[in-house]
């Protein structure tokens, strides 16, 4: 469904790599967690993936096809949602569903079925026919989602999707990302809420620095629980063992150990 | 005191943001804005020297007086009601400002206090050299000098209180209307294509008075309709009547009375309506719109443009940079023509009018395609769209070009039409003319274009929009402006010194020159440019 492979992603006036030959492959019917700390290269990625940024060196394929070489193709079978849900705020919210099913030459059945569908899921009934900038954060949201989503994406990508919603929001996000694998097709998504992850994914990646550090199948027993313990461990960086020692220490001096 | 002294000093560090006392550059700015203020000064000085003269000559000096007070009042009034709602309640900072453990009444105080000053400045700026200049044309002594700042603070403080009782009523009004754009449109169109009259036919008297000092220029059943006017033109003939002396004992009294009354009416209004309109924020309640209607389906191409049109329309701002000048041009090129035919006729020979008119036609071709300067930098926050939209980014650029041209090419054929039905030139000739202008047009779109394509501008307002025109804008007038003299001028000395045949020669050469080189430089390396852009 999507393959990574050797990522190189250096900026403009950079002297390090934000990500440094970094692998993944994700399977047909399953949710793919992103972590890593702020700064770690997942949006960088994510951007590198859905063709925002060029890359140095390296490959992505969706569904077979090179977001490289060919963009058009590969960019048909993907739906993305920003982390800083941004849409056309001058237009309604269908007027903005409808330009971008229109991209994607959605049929008018298509579009039809899909749209009624997803508004009424996502409770944007009363509000679609609104600009978009009156939209409260989580509405945009879920605009951005429907507009992801209304070609019927094989690999849908969501950059941070859970930050500043409320908790229904979130369970209606998380809702429709079981249903759309559910129908065979593949969820990739950056987080920082490792619950949710844990909760919600089949497998995770965990970035650091700009470097792939493991890819842990959470099927695996145990692996769920650990979640935390292992990312905390992976991704601390000196300063921070440094910190939690003295923290542990001045409480443990607290407590006259 | 301490809360609005902390805020007001706030308020002009935010103004004087840019600034930065250890940057060199900074200084050197400063020096270039005085320099250029001089010069405004300056100019404002000697134009408005030729303004008084041409009424005096015709014994209307005085009248001429009030004319000006009533225009400045109007327009003080006009931009003191708009930078009223931009700064005490667009203003980002208001929400921000809220959370401090401030009064909505210092808020308002400070932000006030902040304006009035602001205003003095700039209303010093224009009236000053304004005044000295009927003084010196009138030969007025010092006693109407040192009337000046009070002339100058009336006309500040009342138009400032004035804009601030109906700042909010007009608020919600325009919160109502400024979703009917096409209402919009027609609207700023006509008012523009009236004040431009009005200043075209000032300029025309101007000049027609410079070239003959001699005799005045308008006819006596005008001066009669004027001195009748001024006579009524309460109170802008009191801020006259204190300039030069004339009836003191009611001027003075009838202008402080309109201030108090004026105060008053602000003070009622902040302390009844300001901080819940604040808090209320109606700007953002009436700034959306609900628009009903079918999911439609649209080709790849037309759903773009359709996209990009109505980015455009939804926008004041962008409607009146770009549709409202489109409209407007066509009479435009007429005024500017038919004066420039007369002047060209009377003085040089009407060898130069067609010259003149590719002049004035490109200069404005130019004002209106400096808009696509923007055409990346407009998509803002979701300039990512046009990444992962499964469409080329040629195929996205030609439909954003596709709008500009089909405006520019309605502007130029109306011109042209409006010319040939005037009779201010030949069919054959017009033709070839927006032809011309035409390809330039093109020329000038493509340039643009790819201007905001190697570096575009992302920094836009709170609604989305960009606040200022950037460095491509400047960039793009400036080519278009060089473009326009080359063509003009040497269409005017050709048609001078040789023939027509030459003329036409030489001026279509320039043109496919310049449309050639800005295709190819459009053309080479776009998409790589295009990749190259990460926001």
């Amino acid at each position: 469904m999507l393959e990574i492979s050797h990522l190189y992603k250096k900026y403009l006036n950079s002297e390090r790599f934000s990500v440094e030959d970094l692998s993944i492959s994700l399977k047909p019917g399953e949710i793919f967690g992103f972590l890593g700390q702020n700064g770690a290269g997942k949006s960088t990625t994510i951007k590198c993936l859905t063709g925002i940024y060029p890359f140095n060196s390296g490959t992505i394929t969706i569904c077979g096809h090179d977001i490289a070489k060919d963009p058009i193709n590969a960019k048909l079978n993907m739906g993305y949602v920003p982390d800083n849900h941004s849409a056309y705020e001058k237009l309604t919210g269908r007027e903005y569903v409808n330009y971008t099913a229109d991209l994607y030459k959605v049929s008018k059945r298509d579009r039809e079925e899909r749209f009624n569908k997803y508004v009424s899921q996502f409770k944007l009934t009363k509000a679609i026919d609104m600009q978009i900038k009156s939209y409260s954060h989580g509405m945009k949201q879920k605009i951005c989602i429907i507009a992801a989503l209304i070609h019927n994406p094989k690999l849908w990508v969501l950059d941070e999707p859970m930050m500043g919603l409320d908790h229904q929001s979130m369970l209606e996000i998380l809702k429709r990302m079981k249903d759309h694998v559910d129908e065979g097709n593949t969820v990739f998504f950056s987080s920082h809420n490792l619950d949710l992850v844990a909760k919600i994914c089949d497998r995770v990646a965990i970035v650091k620095d700009g470097k792939l550090q493991c890819v842990i199948d959470l099927h695996v027993k145990g692996n769920k629980e650990t979640l935390e313990q292992t990312f905390i461990s992976i991704t601390a960086t000196e300063q921070d063992i440094i910190n939690t020692a003295n923290d542990t220490g001045e409480f443990k001096l607290h407590l006259g150990v | 005191m301490n809360n609005i002294r902390t805020l007001l000093k706030l308020e002009f560090k935010d103004k004087f943001s840019k600034f930065s006392a250890s940057n060199k550059n900074a200084y050197l700015k400063v020096i270039g804005s005085l320099i250029m203020y001089a010069a405004v000064v300056y100019g404002i000085f000697l134009v408005s020297r030729i303004f008084f003269q041409m009424f005096d000559k015709a014994d209307m000096g005085y009248e001429s007086l009030v004319l000006i007070f009533t225009v400045l009042l109007i327009f003080l009034c006009f931009t003191g009601v708009s930078s009223t709602v931009k700064v005490l309640f667009y203003k980002g900072d208001n929400e921000i400002l809220m959370r401090y453990p401030v009064k909505g009444e210092e808020i308002f105080i400070s932000k006030t206090l902040f304006l009035i000053i602001n205003q003095i400045m700039i209303t010093a700026v224009i009236v000053a050299p304004l005044l000295v200049a009927y003084s010196e044309v009138m030969e007025l002594g010092s006693d109407f000098i040192r009337v000046i700042p009070i002339a100058i603070m009336f006309l500040v403080l009342i138009p400032f209180f004035v804009s601030n009782i109906f700042a909010i009523p007009i608020m919600h009004l325009t919160n109502r209307i400024r979703n009917k754009f096409g209402l919009i449109i027609i609207g700023l169109t006509i008012g523009i294509t009236l004040l431009f009259a009005v200043y075209m036919f000032l300029f025309n008297k101007m000049v027609t008075f410079i070239g003959d000092k001699e005799f005045s220029v308008f006819d006596e059943g005008f001066v009669t309709i004027v001195k009748d006017v001024c006579k009524y033109l309460i109170p802008t003939k009191y801020f006259a009547d204190i300039l030069v002396g004339k009836e003191l004992y009611i001027a003075y009294p009838v202008l402080i009375m309109i201030l108090g009354i004026t105060l008053c009416g602000t003070i009622l209004v902040v302390m009844e309506l300001y901080p819940k309109t604040l808090l209320k924020n109606v700007e953002t309640e009436g700034s959306a719109f609900k628009h009903v209607t079918k999911n439609r389906v649209r080709p790849i191409f037309f759903t773009l443009l359709h996209k990009e049109f109505l980015q455009v329309f939804r926008s004041v701002n962008y409607s009146f940079q770009y549709f409202v000048l489109a409209c407007a041009m066509p009479v435009m090129v007429y005024f500017c023509n038919s004066i420039a035919m007369q002047l060209g006729k009377n003085q040089i020979g009407e060898q130069i009018s067609v010259g003149m008119t590719m002049l004035v036609m490109l200069i404005f071709a130019t004002v209106i395609s400096s808009f696509s300067a923007t055409s990346v930098s407009r998509e803002g926050d979701c300039f990512y769209h046009t990444k992962v939209a499964p469409v080329s980014i040629e195929l996205q650029l030609f439909v954003k070009f596709t709008m500009y041209f089909i405006v520019s090419f309605l502007a130029n054929i109306i011109c042209v039409v409006v010319l040939i039905y005037a009779g201010l030139m030949e069919t054959g000739t017009a033709l070839w003319l927006f032809l011309i202008v035409e390809l330039i047009c093109i020329g000038l779109i493509l340039r643009s274009m790819r201007y905001d394509v190697k570096k575009p501008y992302f920094n836009l307002s709170g609604e989305g929009e960009v606040v200022n025109n950037n460095v491509n804008t400047t960039r793009s007038v400036g080519l278009g402006f060089g473009i326009s003299l080359i063509e003009g001028m040497l269409g005017m000395i050709l048609g001078y010194i040789m023939d027509f045949a030459t003329l036409q020669i030489v001026c279509s050469a320039i043109a496919v020159v310049f449309f050639l080189y800005a295709l190819l430089s459009y053309c080479i390396g776009l998409r790589k440019t295009y990749n190259k852009i990460a926001k």
